[in-house]
């Protein structure tokens, strides 16, 4: 494997540069942007002495270069400055707020690329029938559902028309203020407030999942050793499901790399839409407040997230598929 | 990636006789019309043209169809659907059919503008990487890289955080802008399959001069599949254009669907509208299903074995 780990280190250097080439971009951006990047910085509600002090204290005063390291230096020592619309470090809401995105994110998107590739074997199978052509129509229109709108939709639906399910938040504080509900009841509650937001997002990225599932199961089902097991007489589920399913599947997971970033376009809009406090959430929020630190802090660390996250795909993959040399 | 998009042999490949694309139209529309999810995509994306045509009508009717100045003098106020307005009115009461219809154009405009741009970008770039190859190629390869695996939406929040409000056009060149990389690296390895071939050594043996070789030799043969991606690039445009006008960054003078959603939401008729809420989203929903059906269904005319890379947006 010591090809790998090559590998790997060559990509976190890559990875390290894009970060770099991004993060200087933003400075940049930001100095040239119409305005005082002073004023930017710092929260117009403070008075002049608590200013001058903050100024010095971020630098804000020194020439362009060093605000440059500074704000490099800053960056990664995770000191990312205090919002203006919270008047907390930046830092600490970022803490509170990442775990819940992580865990509605990544739960929708393990769910639907479970689900996509099960019913996209399927229906590559069943190639050309009816059940094929519904759901592979179904699967185009769910990819290109306007996600705030669905978002919306079951919102009106499922939360206030039927009542089935809280309509925005995470939890219900009565339940959380309670001393005598125990971890139990508030997993529930949290699972109870999900469900909303993950029917949402794996209902956009389902879709996908299941047509690359399908276009690369057909690919699949012409290869020589699909031939070989059928000559064999081995029975037809043995060979989806362990012939050809399993190597089908690996474009899936390089899709889960490369749809990422639309992906987490998807997770802002529904944590907007449902108040999921989230990373999303924030980022959107902080721009309509002119919250500029939490605004490029969350940037930059989503940035971050979905560098790294590529390179996690690519490892997963050559452990996945034993043909991937590096 | 190095499939060869021209599944009839092309003339040598240099410059391709007007004829052969003629005869490439054609073969085309056919094989297109008779694909089931092409021909719904093509049907659906008729009726939004005439919408976006029909947009012009209401205006001219009586002003108070202005989808965005356009008030009744009588409705003030959110209304239902009635024999005066077809789809009710919104939160001052102007006319959402004629908002609708007006959504379709500025659909349309933004979509193709920016899948147009994005295209020619990509086109270009990829080009010139595959072409000059070393140092010029890593250098461009390692930028579409980075900028392919950047949330755009949130990309262009960012700019309307350190910018300020966005107007229609800014939106379009940004969206372009950062929508390149996807075609950048299918013309490129197209390119660098294309470099070596003999008709590109005898030019260069001819005297050609690289950008003769570029536009004359190459572009021909890239070009079909360049204009591939075009479906894929207006979806995608469609949708951050109406994600960014939801979210309330979109240019206040245009009345795109988002904004549409935008002013359900924000003006919390949510629950008591559904009049308002259902056609905007439906309307992005199937335009951009009918863009890419067509997109798809052109993959698969095109070439049957070209698998795409780039699912998303």
């Amino acid at each position: 494997m010591m090809s790998l780990n090559r590998y790997i280190l060559r990509r976190l250097i890559e990875i390290g540069i894009s970060f770099f080439v991004i993060l200087t971009l933003l400075f940049f951006l930001f100095h040239l942007a119409p305005g005082d990047p002073v004023a930017r910085m710092v929260n117009p509600n403070l008075s002049a002495e608590d200013e001058a002090r903050l100024i010095a204290h971020m630098g804000l005063d020194l020439p362009l270069g060093q605000q440059y390291l500074r704000f490099v230096g800053n960056f990664f020592t995770g000191e990312f400055g205090v919002s203006f619309h919270y008047g907390q470090p930046v830092a600490e809401i970022i803490a509170d707020r990442l775990p819940n995105t992580i865990l509605l994110f990544t739960t929708a998107v393990i769910l639907s690329a479970l689900a996509g590739v099960w019913l996209g074997k399927i229906v590559a199978w069943r190639k050309g029938q009816p059940l094929d052509t519904a759901v592979t129509i179904g699967a185009l229109v769910c990819h290109t559902l306007f996600l705030p709108w669905i978002a919306m939709l079951m919102i009106w639906l499922f939360g206030y028309r039927w009542g089935w399910f809280p309509i925005t938040g995470m939890i219900s504080p009565e339940i959380w203020i309670d001393p005598h509900s125990g971890w139990a009841s508030k997993g529930l509650d949290i699972l109870y407030h999900m469900v909303l937001p993950l029917l949402t997002l794996f209902l956009v990225h389902f879709g996908s999942y299941l047509l690359i599932m399908r276009s690369s199961m057909l690919e699949t089902l012409g290869e020589d050793y699909i031939y070989t097991a059928r000559a064999k007489g081995l029975p037809e589920k043995v060979i989806r499901d362990h012939h050809a399913s399993p190597n089908a599947a690996l474009p899936v997971i390089t899709s889960v790399g490369l749809s990422l970033a639309f992906s987490i376009n998807g997770g802002a809009l529904t944590e907007k839409v449902f108040s999921w406090p989230g990373i999303g959430r924030e980022l959107v929020s902080a721009v309509s407040y002119n919250d500029y630190p939490l605004a490029l802090t969350c940037f930059l660390l989503i940035a971050a997230v979905v560098l790294a996250a590529n390179l996690v795909v690519d490892v997963m993959y050559a452990f996945l598929d034993p043909r991937i040399r590096y | 990636m190095s499939a060869d998009t021209n599944n009839r042999s092309a003339p040598s490949g240099a410059a391709l006789p007007e004829a052969y694309w003629q005869s490439a139209f054609t073969e085309s529309w056919g094989v297109l019309s008779r694909h089931t999810i092409g021909r719904i995509g093509m049907i659906l994306l008729g009726l939004f043209a005439l919408m976006a045509l029909a947009s012009f009508i209401p205006p001219l009717i009586d002003p108070i169809y202005n989808p965005m100045s356009g008030v009744d003098p009588i409705i003030s106020y959110t209304s239902g659907p009635s024999w005066r307005h077809w789809l009710g009115t919104d939160f001052i009461g102007r006319d959402i059919f004629s908002q609708l219809l007006a959504g379709a154009r500025i659909a349309f405009m933004v979509g193709i503008s920016a899948a147009f741009m994005s295209i020619f970008l990509g086109t270009a770039i990829g080009m010139l990487a595959g072409y000059s190859g070393r140092w010029g190629d890593t250098l461009l390869m390692r930028l579409a890289d980075m900028i392919m695996v950047m949330p755009t939406l949130l990309v262009l929040l960012v700019m309307a955080a350190l910018f300020g409000q966005l107007n229609i056009w800014t939106i379009v060149l940004l969206i372009a802008l950062f929508r390149w990389p996807g075609v950048a690296r299918v013309i490129r390895s197209q390119t660098l399959t294309l470099k070596h071939r003999p008709f590109i050594e005898s030019a260069r043996i001819a005297g050609a001069s690289h950008l003769r070789i570029l536009v004359r030799h190459i572009l021909p043969n890239v070009l079909p599949l360049a204009l591939l991606y075009m479906s894929f690039r207006v979806t995608s445009a469609i949708i951050i254009e109406a994600a960014l006008a939801f979210l309330g960054f979109g240019d206040p003078g245009t009345v795109s669907w988002g904004m549409m959603l935008q002013w359900v939401w924000k003006t919390g008729h949510m629950f008591q509208a559904p009049y308002w809420l259902l056609p905007p989203g439906i309307c992005i929903s199937l335009l951009t299903l009918a863009f890419y059906m067509l997109g798809r269904a052109m993959e698969e005319v095109l070439d049957p074995r070209m698998r795409r890379e780039d699912p998303e947006e």
